[in-house]
């Protein structure tokens, strides 16, 4: 029983670190309909950054966020306006080849600096063990998990509550017609993939004094977010949170019985399921059959 | 996309055309025998082993190419089936068996690992394609490096270094060369036939628009899943070789996704989708990053990586067809020459002479019985137990409002959606009743149809387009083009045969759209709205058009929104409202009908028509 409660105590916060990682890449799709395969080069590089800035500067993780949030969401609106934007009406695979292109490109320029060495941010007390009877957890990763459920509320709540937040929902809903109303869309989508970066860089620094990085890093995370923005039904941000939960606690539960080097057929199994019988996502409605006209 | 100089005809007829021919040939036959020639020219291991390179991954991207640019399938797990060749080349040739044999055991294990893989995947297309591939290759990785009693786990395989050709492991580089070109060879050779046979244009038409490629009788699930084992087969006899060349293979290496991402680069750079490209593609790329390598040693981890992201990203940016789109531009092409010819040879015309004869057959029996159609598109009732039958020569109208089951008829006598109770019947060649289920069912038992919202194959020319409505006829892909160009004159489209579809103007594309079902020789022709949206001296044209195909003994039903040729071609008339049959009779009758008045303009104009 103990040992259950402690699986998905894991499980729970494992998915709330996935569930960070993924909303940006879901938000961008949605939005943009393109899919973002240099998400994870965007974290690993936050997490670089956090490693250099708290190494040199010596000060705590968390305090980099100042730095690295803004510096990503501009990183993020030139990658949207000088690559994304360009290629908007161009076959589906460049756009494919656009953001992989990036991937490969940022995974090795950071191996030509930095080689393939791990890099330890200072854990700087995230990782004191908290015992919550049943199990124990880190500090850091509880405040992953708060900070996740208040990034998918607040997100949330943007989308729905604010001006531009209505404007980005319109944008995705149909872009013409948004047009037609006003919007300016090409601002739209740079400030939405701005933002979903942005929040991927959140979450490097929260991660970086849990994880070492290096640079395929990104790649290892890139994976299961794929696999969870697929899962809560593309585009959709509530539906990634609980989707990252159902995988960290798959993640946590067949880590536990198969091994860790069997949990990627799991995971990447129930990705194919979904794949082929509900591409619509788990949650999503079931998509109806266009009929040809 | 496609490689309109190998579509093109042979330029023989054509004294200039000869130059260009000439002109490419040498290209390409120089290239190959450089790729042989300049390694035992200088006589370099290091260059050899960049040669090999170089043909390896020419092999490989060729191969990825049939898959990922004839049936624009984005495959980023393509290492899996080169993993496979790898692996069953380096255990069988432990248990003392020749990677000659074992490439073709590895080929087609290989093929059949592609045809599981893709054959749930079909549905997937661009992005999430790319997605289920990627994940498809972890969970062959992740297998790999389990299965410790067949792959040996993570510390890989190797097998003893027993030299000759037996077992394909040398000394010198040389014979090792020799094998992957002609390997090489053999996946441009098989590219090229394909490219060149119904497959490709099947392929190529089910990329471009896979419901039209449905409609004229491809079948679509077949002829993707003979390219994924064919690529694959390929890919793995490759895989094979690459195993001995290198005598050692672990998990990391074989299924890797960086590997398979380098493949996709390759073609894509060269041109996706043409023949040739990926090898240029290879040739230009390769050799940069190997010497580069050379040149900078150990210091230069990540190099190769990065200048190939990088090229990745300039080329979808500023040359996204690719180098042979260059190589097209530059290289005199025979198809300026070719337009003149055809506008020479042949002025469009209807031939009016059909016409004016009159020819009319009597209209016959019932060809095809639509019975108590039912359909609900969630609370919507949309056909609610409609039935009608078709005569033999006759043209039938159906009319009503927007939103009433028209084209939704249509999709359901024609295979394109299934419906909830009720039966469509054909009365097929030998005159016995059937009832087909699918598209290609219904186009095979002779019912053709066009769309409301033409449906070109928009990479293809004009000619291809035609060409593959005829497939289903001809064995051979010059009599469907013979048969294309036939159509294409009756129908006006001849100075258009060698533009490509996405070029074409809305009323030409309609043409298109009906020259593509004719090639199909229906007896039974759907027309969903084809007079929509085109001028009114086309639409006179329109008319004497279908009045032409009447009276061959075609049997039609058209939806037509434009009353004047509804009320001069139809011998009967259906009006549907709220998907149920609202009037039916002869057009002046029918329109003369009050609920018809009703159902299009509302209850007042029905009352001031009576007044």
């Amino acid at each position: 029983m103990e040992l259950i409660f402690s699986l998905i105590v894991n499980g729970l916060m494992l998915g709330s670190l996935y569930a960070m990682v993924s909303v940006g890449l879901t938000l961008i799709f949605g939005i943009t309909k393109v899919i973002n395969f240099a998400h994870g080069e965007f974290m690993m590089i936050g997490m670089m950054l956090t490693y250099i800035i708290t190494t040199y500067l010596g000060i705590h993780p968390y305090l980099t966020l100042v730095f690295i949030v803004p510096l990503l969401f501009v990183l993020g609106i030139l990658v949207q306006k000088y690559l994304i934007e360009p290629l908007r009406n161009s076959d589906e695979h460049v756009q494919i080849f656009a953001t992989v292109g990036l991937s490969i490109a940022m995974i090795n320029l950071v191996l030509m600096i930095a080689g393939s060495d791990n890099f330890n941010t200072p854990s700087s007390g995230m990782r004191h063990t908290l015992d919550l009877g049943l199990a124990t957890v880190l500090t850091g990763q509880v405040v992953i998990m708060l900070c996740s459920i208040f990034m998918v509320g607040g997100l949330h709540l943007f989308l729905t509550r604010t001006q531009m937040g209505r404007a980005i929902r319109a944008t995705a809903q149909n872009r013409n017609a948004a047009q037609l109303m006003g919007i300016n869309v090409s601002r739209i989508n740079m400030v939405t993939f701005g933002i979903g970066i942005a929040c991927v860089g959140i979450a490097a620094v929260l991660l970086s004094p849990l994880y070492p990085v290096n640079a395929q890093t990104g790649q290892s995370f890139v994976l299961i977010a794929f696999v969870i923005v697929v899962m809560g039904g593309l585009g959709s941000i509530t539906g990634a949170f609980f989707a990252a939960l159902i995988i960290g606690l798959v993640d946590s539960f067949t880590g536990f019985y198969l091994g860790s080097s069997l949990k990627g057929v799991a995971v990447f199994g129930i990705f194919l399921m979904i794949l082929i019988f509900r591409p619509s996502g788990l949650f999503g409605k079931a998509r109806k059959l266009a009929h040809v006209s | 996309m496609n490689d309109k100089t190998i579509s093109s005809t042979p330029a023989r007829n054509h004294g200039g055309g000869m130059r260009w021919l000439f002109n490419k040939k040498i290209l390409f036959f120089a290239t190959l025998a450089s790729l042989i020639i300049i390694p035992i020219g200088v006589g370099d291991d290091y260059i050899y082993h960049i040669f090999i390179t170089i043909c390896l991954f020419a092999g490989l991207s060729t191969a990825w190419n049939i898959v990922g640019g004839y049936a624009g399938q984005l495959s980023l797990g393509h290492a899996i089936y080169y993993g496979i060749g790898a692996y069953t080349g380096m255990l069988m040739l432990n248990s003392g068996v020749s990677p000659w044999i074992s490439m073709f055991v590895g080929a087609i294990l290989a093929a059949g690992v592609a045809v599981a893989i893709s054959y749930p995947c079909f549905k997937l297309h661009g992005p999430f394609y790319a997605l289920a591939s990627i994940a498809f290759l972890e969970v062959f990785h992740v297998i790999s490096l389990n299965w410790v009693g067949l792959t040996g786990g993570a510390n890989g395989v190797m097998v003893p270094l027993e030299m000759g050709w037996s077992t394909m492991i040398f000394t010198e580089r040389l014979p090792s060369l020799v094998i992957v070109f002609g390997l090489m060879s053999f996946s441009l050779a098989v590219a090229w036939v394909i490219r060149r046979s119904k497959l490709g244009f099947q392929l190529i038409a089910t990329r471009e628009r896979e419901s039209a490629a449905r409609g004229a009788a491809i079948r679509t699930v077949h002829v993707r899943l003979y390219a994924a084992a064919i690529s694959a087969g390929l890919t793995a006899m490759l895989g094979t070789f690459h195993g001995s060349y290198l005598t050692y293979i672990e998990p990391e290496s074989a299924f890797n996704l960086t590997f398979s991402i380098q493949i996709v680069l390759f073609a894509l750079v060269g041109g996706l989708g043409t023949v040739f490209g990926p090898l240029y593609g290879t040739i230009l790329l390769v050799p940069i990053t190997e010497l580069a390598r050379g040149w900078l040693g150990s210091s230069a981890i990540g190099l190769h990586g990065f200048v190939y992201g990088v090229v990745l990203i300039l080329v979808v940016l500023f040359m996204p067809d690719g180098i042979m789109s260059l190589i097209q531009r530059y290289l005199p092409s025979s198809r300026v020459r070719r337009l003149d010819a055809s506008v020479e040879n042949s002025v469009d015309h209807v031939p009016l002479d059909d016409i004016n004869k009159p020819t009319r057959p009597p209209i016959g029996e019932v060809v095809l019985k639509v019975e108590h159609l039912d359909k609900h598109f969630g609370g919507l009732h949309v056909t609610n137990d409609l039935s009608f039958d078709l005569h033999k020569g006759e043209v039938l109208g159906i009319i009503g409002p927007n939103g009433a089951g028209k084209t939704t008829v249509f999709n359901m006598i024609s295979g394109f959606l299934r419906a909830d109770s009720g039966s469509v019947a054909v009365l097929g060649e030998d005159g016995h009743f059937i009832s087909p289920k699918t598209p290609g069912a219904f186009a095979r038992s002779g019912v053709g149809r066009t769309f409301q919202i033409v449906q070109p194959f928009a990479a293809m020319t004009v000619e291809e387009n035609i060409m593959v409505g005829a497939f289903y006829r001809f064995r051979s892909v010059e009599e469907c083009r013979k048969a294309a160009r036939e159509i294409a004159s009756e129908l006006g489209l001849n100075r258009f045969l060698d533009e490509e579809a996405r070029n074409l103007p809305i009323g030409g594309l309609k043409r298109l759209e009906v020259a593509r079902v004719m090639a199909m020789r229906p007896r039974i022709l759907l027309l969903d709205e084809v007079m929509a949206g085109i001028n009114p001296a086309d639409l006179r044209e329109a008319i004497e058009l279908i009045k032409v195909i009447r009276n061959s003994g075609i049997s039609i039903i058209a939806i037509e929104h434009v009353m004047q040729a509804v009320m001069e071609l139809s011998d009967r008339v259906i009006v549907i409202s709220s998907g149920e049959i609202l009037a039916q009779g002869k057009p002046e009758e029918v329109v003369k009908n009050e609920a018809v008045i009703e159902a299009y303009l509302g209850k007042e104009a029905s009352d001031a028509s009576n007044e």
